[in-house]
């Protein structure tokens, strides 16, 4: 059986995210090499320096080399600090892009973390920060990170030139709860945020009526808020998007978002939207594609006990995340078909034994 | 007079004194109820609530256990003393108690069977500090012995507050040598006043056994019975710290070292060793490292689990259990000489005592002996079976593989000098020949047999099954082996063959394996059936229909695509999304990109396109599907307005119950879909029977009585959750995700290991290897709790190198003492506080916060005094650290002016100056001020504000903190390392250097004491000006007076006496003159009598001392008389160390 090392070693500049954050988590020291190499503008992009720096103001004793090419990294992890922190994020990327590690990191760290973030709310690639407040923050409730935490969305800021504000706080916890999720149960309310920034307050109204004429069909508990800012918390640049979530009787949250392109009505934004919301309830399980490698990372944080969780089948991502943690943790999932005697569905059964993790951070005093 | 009786007492007949007697008597019989209720309701009351607080103190904290139930690892029960204390005898007793044979020479752990559901692993302590710690660190019951003759010694309180610090084990305190003691009273007395000490050490009530004398090299059968008893009932508390780390005490340790590497470093070389124990605490994960106490942190080169060498008894043993002695009762004590087999650092000896012949089968032989007889029964060569065996390179060829004598002897050649373990590869498999153990296998092995297995698991376990099993073993011995030669194991069959088929039929099934039972199943046919047919052709029919069947939604095993293949995860997402063309079109890309032309657009574009984004790419035509009526109402069932989808059969009541509901699915192994319906129906109908009768019965007692309760409720449901869940896993995938599971014995292999461990092993220090977690593995400032033990004679100073016992860990670092200072600033103190707690700060492996720990200042074991200078408890892990320490500034005003004052020499720059504008500073009067702004004049100088005029005596300070941190020194104990008889030295304390060096401490020339000269201080006389003078108010008008010139009347005047008054003064005169004389006189004698009583006083005190001296003299000699006795009679070498109970 190969035995992991203590350095962990990777290639190329993707998932580089949860590769820093398995690194910070299990103190092994991670190189990156071959980051871009034989592209026109190697080495790291700005928007992964400045989740570097992040990651520097986050931790306390971490040195980060970035070689001088930019196309290898080497990351000898400190402990996780916390406390207050503010970062500029930078406009090629949403906030999201740096919230999701943080927001794995946060539990864990010696203070509980107070980030501000300066940048882009909402854009395509990324969880915005409205789905992070509802949906991301709820998942971490069901490991018991609960007390204090919150995400304020002080001001929004659309592409491209962002200016938009918000602050997390997270607490701190000794161990996370181990997770026994394996009812998808039955969706019993929609909710939904439509929100416009720089241009007219209609715009969000004209969503959400498409949006209803989708998901009304289904379920009459569908409310979905405009959520207009003005004048200075707004942000610079014109903007609007909806993000929907669909909770389930056992509280499984589903979310989908649609964020406004140019030539694009409201409406067509909505109808992407709510699609998509469509598409992931199709899929099932009890949570939610995007946050699979989230839950998966907490479950192996959890105590020595067995925690299980139904989803549906694995994203690209999460695939090569179940990797990362078997060289990080050395601990592997039993995947197994939810539903054995169902062979039309497609819901797994992701069990794990948590590797027992204690916040090693935390004073006692 | 005396010969005559006394008169016997006769007690009254009648009277008031019997009356009296027999009442009292009457009163002390029984139970006063009435003196014990309660007489108001108030009292009532509080008695009440007195009793439900004395129950909650009893309760503790709910923890859960992590030791399995079904098949535990043996209890380690230590045996712990001072020297000479009967610590071997007592092992000897319990070995020969629960195993009916004598050792002789016990090295090292015993692990026996003692009960149907328990194991005990004995291990004996040395009076080493270090084996102590180590031990205190994994006992799970300790027999602390104590030398009733003598009474306690220094290493029993030592031991006790060392197993303090790493949480309280049970301790069962054993007094021997009491058949010294002659007097009963004494006896009595003595073990009266021991227990009483041992109790106020452990607990009111600690059990405390009594061993008399030592018969035949045992103590007496039936105390060490009575002994046993309480040990086998003994229930075990789990202990954080061992419950959240795996650990396992080695009873077995073997160098693998290649022979020719050690001889070409001449022996230095690390080394590669093997460690072999049950496994304790937690589950024993990959990836992480160990700690080996004694030796330092090291990486698993692998971990194998082996084959129980002491089974539990079940049913299937019992039912083939003989009534000889021999296999009646297992011992399992590999460093020891037990069973004839020894197993020693590099070689096992089989010891065969008396006369041995081969032909008695009748008589039963030791293991040893038949470990021999089966090499010798092997009947050919390894090269005969290998010339025979049929295997094949490929699963498809059609040949088998042949070998050519004279390459297999070359390769024989090249491996000669391998490893010792292949001789147990041979005894495992059984196909050998007795001479050349080691050479004939390793080459020839790792060729074919091991290579596609994961690990060689399979054989050990083979030998250490056989040792239970021998007499069936050798009838059927080389039939099995000739399975084996053939196909490795099932790893293998998993593995390649199957997908090698597959990948000749067709490239996509090769991702979706089959499920594995019909796979070996088929497998299996084929060996039996047709051996020349080539594989791909068989049961093509068959195939044709599990592809089929296989391409519908396919039930694809994720485990192994994502763990065990090495595709990319793009590769396996699209291979598994609904048309299968994505697969091929992705797949080649990706394999064949050897040599071809970089597409620079192409890369580019790929880049840009996966970005680390969370946000799943859109897919355009999945969402083009929801225009369509009927997709959009395809998912209704999933809503609660929706009702049941077509094809589920569970109503609506199952978001009910989510764990039994799954648990039932879990039970798989069940192919027809029509008796999966019928027991998860049958089982919906139980869960609600359940719940029917629980709401019938009594609705409340569902609920739980207490918090207490509650919380344990939930750690046995998870507890049998987590039983549940893996218990039908294959053992690989099993090792996956849960690791290695306590109770299992298992192999660890170390690298790297230093070549003085086993050039040194002595298997009477304790090896433990200690799983660390993933925090500890690191190193950072520690911040710990921590106080200095009342009984160390010495305070503690920083900067001090001190050893902790931390964890698995014993090293020496050098500690800075704090004390929180208002909760504003870590404030560093010099020396330890007397009777407080303090911080500590120290540079070294993390642990976890609330780990406990204690330290020394010496581990030598030449120290009289209590060893232990310090306890405390871990708070927080850092990698930096906030001690300051005060750093006052000092200097003079040179003008002054009302509040204002310019001072210097207190800096030496303006830019100084600069950085401490608006600090606080002060005067030694007390007189606080300000620093305001530099001067440009004098360098350093500065203009400073005061709440009142300085005077130019002052002296004025600033009060600044100076930031400090730990030295970063870290220096593990490796006491397993060191050569017999030497210890272990680590940082010497300056003093002990300079000592050592003859060297006199340098002194400062400012600290030396010099006379203090003091400049007498000048006061002008006050003047005051003329007309200010005039100005004044008669009052206020200073007297000055001019010195008389003139002589005064009384100066100047002549006295003339009377004749009368002349003769009066000559008169008083004389009688003055007399009186003098007198009391000369008096004195005089008085003196003279003084000194006469003094002679005498001397010369009676000079007797009594001389009579003291004798005395001294005659006590002293006896003393030494008794202690020579004793030495000899104990034979050790070493003086005791008595503490006075």
């Amino acid at each position: 059986m190969a035995i992991p090392t203590s350095l962990l070693h990777y290639s190329g500049h993707s998932h580089l995210r949860q590769r820093l954050v398995l690194s910070v988590l299990s103190g092994k020291p991670l190189k990156i090499d071959k980051i871009r190499p034989n592209d026109s503008n190697p080495g790291l992009r700005d928007y992964e320096v400045s989740l570097l720096r992040l990651l520097e103001k986050v931790t306390n004793g971490t040195v980060i080399e970035i070689s001088l090419t930019g196309t290898a990294i080497l990351v000898k992890p400190g402990i996780i600090a916390g406390g207050p922190v503010i970062h500029d994020c930078p406009l090629s990327r949403s906030m999201g892009y740096f919230l999701e590690p943080v927001i794995m990191l946060a539990p864990f760290s010696k203070k509980p973390l107070n980030l501000t973030l300066r940048g882009i709310t909402t854009d395509e690639k990324d969880l915005s920060v409205d789905l992070i407040r509802t949906v991301t923050l709820p998942h971490l409730e069901l490991f018991g990170v609960s007390d204090g935490l919150e995400l304020r969305i002080k001001k929004r800021g659309a592409q491209p030139l962002g200016g938009g504000e918000v602050q997390f706080l997270c607490p701190i916890v000794k161990q996370v709860k181990t997770l026994n999720f394996v009812e998808a149960g039955k969706i019993k309310r929609i909710r939904g945020i439509a929100h416009a920034v720089r241009v007219s307050p209609q715009f969000s109204n004209r969503m959400i009526e498409a949006c209803r004429s989708v998901v009304n069909r289904y379920i009459p508990d569908v409310y979905l808020y405009s959520d207009v800012y003005k004048g200075e918390d707004s942000g610079k640049s014109p903007g609007y998007a909806l993000s929907l979530l669909a909770e389930s009787t056992t509280s499984a949250l589903h979310c989908a978002e649609a964020v406004s392109r140019p030539g694009v009505a409201p409406e067509d934004v909505a109808l992407e939207a709510s699609r998509l919301l469509l598409s992931e309830i199709q899929r099932g399980g009890c949570v939610d594609r995007k946050h699979q490698p989230l839950i998966l990372l907490l479950m192996v944080l959890g105590s020595e006990d067995v925690g299980r969780c139904r989803m549906s089948s694995p994203t690209e991502r999460t695939v090569q995340f179940l990797r990362d943690v078997r060289d990080a943790f050395g601990t592997s999932f039993k995947i197994t078909p939810a539903d054995k005697t169902n062979s039309s569905s497609t819901d797994l059964l992701y069990s794990c034994y948590g590797t027992g993790y204690i916040n090693a951070n935390r004073t006692i005093a | 007079m005396e010969d005559r009786p006394h008169k016997a007492h006769r007690p009254a007949q009648s009277g008031a004194k019997v009356e009296k007697k027999g009442k009292g008597k009457e009163k002390q019989r029984g139970f006063n109820e009435k003196a014990f209720a309660p007489k108001s309701g108030r009292r009532a009351e509080r008695l009440g609530r007195r009793t439900a607080e004395k129950d909650q103190t009893r309760l503790h904290v709910p923890l859960v256990d992590r030791t399995p139930d079904d098949e535990p690892p043996p209890v380690i029960v230590a045996v712990v003393g001072p020297p000479g204390v009967g610590k071997s005898i007592l092992m000897k007793s319990l070995v020969r108690r629960y195993t009916k044979q004598t050792m002789n020479d016990i090295r090292g752990p015993v692990t026996i069977v003692s009960g149907k559901k328990r194991r005990i692993t004995f291990i004996e302590c040395n009076s080493d500090l270090n084996s102590m710690i180590d031990v205190g660190k994994v006992a799970d019951l300790v027999l602390l012995l104590i030398d009733g003759s003598y009474g306690f010694e220094m290493e029993t309180f030592e031991f006790l507050n060392i197993l303090q610090a790493h949480g309280f084990p049970k301790v069962i305190g054993v007094l021997t040598h009491l058949d010294l003691i002659k007097k009963a009273t004494t006896l009595r007395a003595t073990k009266k006043a021991l227990k009483k000490r041992f109790w106020t050490e452990i607990y009111q009530g600690a059990k405390l056994f009594y061993l008399s004398g030592v018969i035949n090299g045992r103590y007496p059968d039936t105390e060490i019975l009575n002994l046993t008893r309480f040990i086998s009932v003994m229930k075990f508390r789990p202990l954080v710290f061992r419950n959240s780390h795996p650990y396992l005490l080695a009873d077995r340790f073997e160098d693998l070292t290649p022979r020719e590497e050690i001889r070409l470093s001449r022996g230095k070389c690390d080394r590669n060793v093997t460690l072999y124990g049950y496994l304790r605490g937690t589950n024993l994960r990959l990836g992480s490292k160990v700690h080996v106490p004694g030796v330092g942190d090291l990486d698993i080169k692998s971990v194998q689990a082996l084959g129980d060498p002491c089974p539990l008894p079940d049913a299937d043993s019992e039912r083939r259990r003989k009534l000889s002695e021999r296999k009646k009762l297992l011992v399992h004590a590999p460093m020891s000489d037990v069973g004839g087999v020894m197993y020693d650092k590099d070689a096992v000896w089989i010891n065969v005592p008396g006369s041995f012949t081969r032909g008695q089968t009748n008589v039963p032989q030791g293991e040893g002996e038949e470990m021999v007889m089966d090499l010798q029964d092997a009947p050919e060569t390894l090269e005969d079976i290998v010339t025979r065996s049929k295997i094949r390179l490929l699963g498809s060829s059609s040949k088998s593989l042949t070998v050519d004598p004279s390459s297999s002897r070359t390769t024989r050649h090249d491996s000669s000098d391998s490893d010792e373990s292949s001789f147990e590869d041979e005894d495992a498999s059984g196909l050998e020949d007795a001479d050349e153990p080691s050479d004939l296998g390793n080459g020839s092995d790792g060729d074919w047999e091991e290579g596609p297995s994961t690990g060689c698991s399979g054989r050990t376990t083979a030998r250490t099954q056989q040792r239970p099993t021998l007499a069936a073993g050798r009838d059927n011995g080389p039939d099995e082996d000739d399975g084996n030669i053939a196909f490795a194991d099932s790893d293998s069959d998993m593995g390649d063959g199957p997908r090698g088929n597959r990948v000749a039929d067709d490239d996509e099934s090769d991702v979706e394996s089959l499920p594995s039972g019909e796979d070996e199943d088929e497998d299996e046919g084929m060996d039996q059936g047709n051996g020349d047919v080539p594989r791909w052709k068989v049961n093509l029919v068959d195939r044709a229909k599990d592809f089929i069947s296989s391409s519908r939604p396919a039930r694809r095993d994720w485990t192994k695509l994502i763990y065990s293949s090495d595709l990319s995860p793009r590769a396996i997402i699209s291979s598994s999304s609904l048309d299968p063309q994505a697969a091929d079109d992705d797949t080649p890309d990706d394999d064949d990109d050897f040599f071809r032309p970089m597409k620079a657009g192409k890369s580019a574009e790929k880049d840009e396109e996966a970005p680390d984004m969370s946000k799943l790419a859109i897919d355009e035509e999945e969402l083009k599907g929801w225009d369509d009526e009927e997709m959009l109402d395809s998912i209704r069932h999933l809503f609660i307005t929706g009702g049941n989808a077509p094809g589920d059969t569970n109503s609506d009541d199952e978001g009910d119950d989510a764990a039994s509901e799954d648990d039932g699915s879990d039970d798989d192994a069940n192919p027809d879909p029509e008796a999966a319906k019928a027991a998860a129906l049958a089982e919906k109908k139980a869960e609600l029977k359940r719940k029917f009768d629980e709401q019938y019965d009594d609705p409340e007692s569902s609920k739980y009585a207490t918090f207490y309760d509650e919380q344990k409720d939930a750690l046995a449901r998870q507890q049998a959750l987590n039983r549940a869940e893996f218990a039908d896993v294959d053992t690989e995938t099993r090792t996956a995700v849960e690791g290695f599971r306590p109770g299992q014995y298992v192999r660890i292999e170390l690298d790297d290991v230093p070549a003085e461990m086993v050039l040194h092993f002595n298997p009477h220090r304790p090896l433990i290897v200690g799983g660390l977690l993933a925090a500890e593995e690191r190193l950072g400032y520690v911040q710990v709790r921590i106080k200095r033990h009342r009984w160390h004679t010495r305070t503690l100073k920083t900067n001090d190198p001190l050893i902790f016992s931390l964890g698995w860990r014993r090293f020496q670092t050098v500690p800075i003492f704090s004390l929180d200072d208002h909760s504003i600033r870590m404030r560093m103190l010099k020396y330890t506080p007397e009777h407080m707690h303090c911080y500590a700060t120290f540079y070294g492996p993390v642990s976890l916060p609330n780990t406990g720990f204690c330290a020394f200042t010496s581990l030598a074991s030449a120290t009289s005094s209590f060893r232990i200078a310090a306890t405390g408890v871990v708070l927080d892990v850092d990698r930096s650290s906030k001690i300051v320490k005060k750093l006052k500034l000092t200097g003079a005003p040179f003008k002054i002016f009302k509040n204002t004052a310019f001072v210097r020499d207190m800096f030496s720059s303006a830019l100084e100056v600069a950085k401490f504008e608006g600090a606080n500073i002060r005067t030694v009067s007390g007189i606080r001020g300000q620093i305001k702004k530099a001067l440009p004049k004098p360098d350093g100088a500065f203009r400073a504000t005061f709440e009142d005029k300085v005077l130019m005596s002052d002296i004025i300070f600033l009060r600044a903190w100076y930031s400090i941190e730990p030295r970063k020194f870290y220096n593990p104990v490796t006491s397993a390392l060191l050569a017999p008889g030497s210890e272990w030295a680590g940082m010497r304390l300056t003093g002990q250097v300079r000592h050592e060096k003859g060297l006199a401490a340098p002194k400062a020339v400012n600290s030396a004491y010099k006379p203090i000269e003091r400049p007498g201080r000048r006061f002008n006389p006050l003047r005051i000006p003329r007309n200010l003078q005039a100005a004044l108010p008669y009052a206020s008008k200073p007297r000055t007076m001019k010195p008389q010139k003139r002589q005064t009347y009384l100066q100047k005047r002549a006295v003339v006496m009377e004749p009368e008054e002349k003769k009066a003064l000559a008169v008083m005169q004389q009688i003055r003159a007399v009186r003098k004389e007198q009391v000369r006189k008096r004195k005089e004698k008085q003196g003279e009598r003084r000194e006469k009583k003094r002679k005498e006083a001397e010369k009676v005190e000079g007797r009594k001392e001389e009579k003291r001296r004798e005395e001294k003299k005659e006590s002293m000699r006896l003393a030494g008389i008794k202690n020579k006795r004793e030495e000899e009679e104990l034979g050790r070498g070493r003086k005791r160390r008595k503490v006075s109970s």
